[in-house]
C-alpha cells in the first residue's frame, strides 16, 4: 500500500468524486467552444474559399513581380529629393513618436486605476481619451490633419503623434496598474503628494518595462511614417503614391525596396535597445 | 497625556463589505511601547492603516497631539502624515533606489515637489541620513541598491527612513515577522532603543507574543474586530492570551 493511503484514517473504498470544470462551467466551456469551432467552418464556407486559387496567388505574384517589377530603379531612390524624403519619414517618425510617449505616460498615469491622481474625474477621461485614440487608424488622423492643415510635415507628425498615444497609452497604463503597491503605500504613508508618489512609488518600477513600450511605439510609429505620405502628409508615401498611379512599376519597387531596408535597419536597432535596456534591469 | 486617542473605531474595505474593526478605543501615551496582538485576520493591520488614514474609517474618531485626524483635508493629512513614521514587514522600500535614496525619500513631505522629483535635499538632510544609516549600522552599504540588502538590512533602512521623518508617533505594521528569530530580536531591540533615545510613542503589530511581552510596556488583545485586552504588559495572563487566540497557547 503507498505511503499517502496510510495518511487517511478513512477506508479507501469511498471513491473520491473531482473535475476540472464543475457542471454550469463546464456546459459553458465546452459550448464555447464548439460555437468558436461552427463559426469558423461558417465564415470558411461563406467565403467561398479556393483553395487551388489561394495559393495560385504565389505563383502569379512571383510572374509579376519577375516581369515588371524587376528589377528596381535603383537610380530613381539615390535622387536627393528622394533621400530628402527619407530624412523627413524619419524626422516625422521620431517627433511623432517622442510626443505620443511623452503624452502617453501622463494618460497612462491618469489611466491606471490604482494611482490615478483622480479616480472620480482624471482615470474616466483618459480611458476614454486613449480608447478614442486607439480606434482611430493613423491614415485617418493623417487626412483629418491634412485636411485642417494643408500638406507637409506637421499633419504627419500629429497624425503620428496620436497613433503613438493610442499604441503606448494603453500599453502604459496597464503596465502602471500591474506594479507592487507597497512602495506606493509607503510613499503615501510619509505625505508624499500623488506627483511625489508616481515619481518615487511608480516610476522605478515601471521604468525598464516602459522603455521597453517606447521602443515598440518607435517601430510602429516609423511604419506608419512610411505610409502617411499617402494623403499628403509628408514623408516618402507620397512618392509611393505617385509612382504607383503612373504604373511606374520600377520605381514603386525601389521605392518598396527601401521602405523594406529602412524598417529592417529600424527593427535591429530597436531590437538591440531593448535587449540592451532588459539588461539594464 | 494621551498622545493618541482612538474612541469607537469602525472600519470596513467596502461600504456593502463585512465590518472589520468592531468598535476600538485606545490611548496611547507619550512614552508606550504599543503591542497589538491577536490571531490572523483578527484586524491589527486595519486598525494600524486606519491611524494615519491609509485606511478611511467609516466611523469613531482619531485624534492625535489634539488633532482630529477624520477631520482633515487632504493637503492637512498629507502634513500630519509626514509626522508619522511607519514601517512594513514587507519592508516597502523602493527597491531600484539606492539605500541613501531611500533613507532620504523620508522627507518628501517637507521638501517642495519640485525638489523632491529633481532629489534635490538639503545638506542638513543629507547629514541626518548619514548619521541615521550609522546608527542603525549601514554606513557600509549607503550606496548600495535596496535589493541587494538581506531582509534584516533591508528592514532598518525601512527605520532609518521613517526616522527622517522626525516622526511624533510610529506606526510598525509586523516589522520583524519576514525575518528570523534572532534578527527579528535585534530588530525590535534597535527600534525599541531609538524609540526611548526620541521618546516617540510606538504602537506595534506584532505576531510573537513572547517577542511583545520583552519589548513592550502595553498590549492590546484584538480578536475579530473586538478589543479583548487593553493593558500593561505584565497584566497579561495566560487567561488573556486563551481568549484572545480563542485557543491554547504555547
Ligand atoms: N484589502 C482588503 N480588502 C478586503 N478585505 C481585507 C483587505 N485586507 C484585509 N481584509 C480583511 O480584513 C480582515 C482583517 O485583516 P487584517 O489584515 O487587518 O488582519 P491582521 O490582524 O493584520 O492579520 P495578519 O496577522 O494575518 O496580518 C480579514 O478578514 C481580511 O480578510
Ligand atoms: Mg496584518
Amino acid at each position: 500500500m503507498s505511503q499517502l493511503h496510510q495518511m487517511s484514517g478513512k477506508s479507501d473504498a469511498t471513491k473520491r468524486e473531482w473535475s476540472r470544470f464543475k457542471y454550469p462551467q463546464s456546459l459553458y466551456k465546452y459550448g464555447i467552444t464548439l460555437g468558436v469551432v461552427l463559426f469558423i467552418i461558417y465564415s470558411l464556407h461563406y467565403l467561398n474559399v479556393d483553395l487551388s486559387r489561394l495559393f495560385g496567388i504565389f505563383g502569379r505574384l512571383g510572374d509579376l513581380l519577375a516581369n515588371r517589377y524587376y528589377p528596381p530603379d535603383i537610380e530613381y531612390i539615390k535622387d536627393a529629393d528622394y533621400i530628402g524624403s527619407i530624412i523627413e519619414t524619419i524626422q516625422m517618425a521620431y517627433l511623432g513618436a517622442l510626443f505620443g510617449i511623452l503624452i502617453s505616460i501622463f494618460l497612462g498615469w491618469f489611466a491606471a486605476y490604482n494611482v490615478s491622481p483622480s479616480r472620480r474625474y482624471l482615470y474616466p477621461v483618459a480611458r476614454v481619451v486613449t480608447m478614442l485614440f486607439r480606434s482611430v487608424h493613423e491614415m485617418i488622423w493623417a487626412i483629418l490633419f491634412v485636411t485642417i492643415l494643408g500638406f507637409g510635415m506637421l499633419p504627419g507628425v500629429l497624425a503620428l503623434t496620436m497613433f503613438s498615444v493610442g499604441f503606448a497609452g494603453k500599453l502604459f497604463a496597464e503596465e502602471i496598474e500591474a506594479i507592487h503597491m507597497g512602495e506606493v503605500e509607503a510613499i503615501r504613508a510619509m505625505g508624499g503628494n500623488h506627483l511625489q508618489v508616481f515619481v518615487y512609488g511608480v516610476v522605478p518600477q515601471v521604468r525598464v518595462a516602459l522603455t521597453g513600450i517606447a521602443i515598440y511605439t518607435w517601430d510602429v510609429a516609423f511604419r506608419a511614417a512610411t505610409v502617411v505620405g499617402f494623403v499628403g502628409a509628408g514623408g516618402m508615401g507620397w512618392y509611393l503614391k505617385r509612382n504607383v498611379m503612373q504604373i511606374e512599376t520600377h520605381r514603386t519597387a525601389a521605392i518598396l525596396l527601401s521602405i523594406l531596408i529602412l524598417v529592417i535597419i529600424s527593427e535591429f536597432i530597436s531590437a538591440w535597445a531593448r535587449n540592451y535596456v532588459s539588461k539594464a534591469k | 497625556m494621551a498622545i493618541l486617542e482612538v474612541r469607537d473605531l469602525k472600519a470596513s474595505y467596502s461600504s456593502s463589505g463585512p465590518e472589520i474593526l468592531k468598535g476600538i478605543s485606545f490611548e496611547v501615551e507619550n512614552d508606550d511601547f504599543f503591542a497589538i496582538i491577536g490571531p490572523s485576520g483578527a484586524g491589527k493591520s486595519t486598525l494600524i492603516r486606519c491611524i494615519n488614514r491609509l485606511l478611511e474609517p467609516s466611523s469613531g474618531s482619531i485624534k492625535l497631539n489634539g488633532v482630529d485626524v477624520l477631520k482633515l483635508n487632504n493637503k492637512e493629512l498629507r502634513h500630519l502624515r509626514r509626522h508619522i513614521g511607519m514601517i512594513f514587514q514587507e519592508f516597502n522600500l523602493i527597491n531600484r533606489m539606492s539605500v541613501m535614496d531611500n533613507v532620504l525619500s523620508g522627507r518628501l513631505g517637507y521638501v517642495g515637489t519640485l525638489r523632491s522629483v529633481l532629489r534635490i535635499f538639503s545638506d542638513k538632510d543629507i547629514q541626518n541620513a548619514l548619521m541615521l544609516l550609522e546608527r542603525v549600522g549601514l554606513q557600509d552599504h549607503v550606496d548600495k541598491r535596496a535589493d541587494e540588502l538581506s531582509g534584516g538590512q533591508r528592514q532598518r533602512v525601512g527605520i532609518a527612513r521613517a526616522l527622517m521623518q522626525e516622526p511624533t508617533l510610529l506606526l510598525l505594521d509586523e516589522p520583524t515577522s519576514a525575518l528570523d528569530p534572532k534578527i527579528s530580536r535585534e530588530v525590535m531591540e534597535l527600534i525599541k532603543d531609538i524609540a526611548t533615545e526620541l521618546k516617540v510613542p510606538v504602537l506595534c503589530n506584532i505576531h510573537d507574543v513572547q517577542l511583545a511581552k520583552e519589548t513592550c510596556n502595553k498590549i492590546i488583545g484584538l480578536q475579530d474586530g473586538y478589543k479583548m485586552f487593553d493593558g500593561p504588559t505584565e497584566t497579561l495572563a495566560q487567561a488573556n492570551l486563551e481568549e484572545i487566540y480563542s485557543m491554547e497557547v504555547l
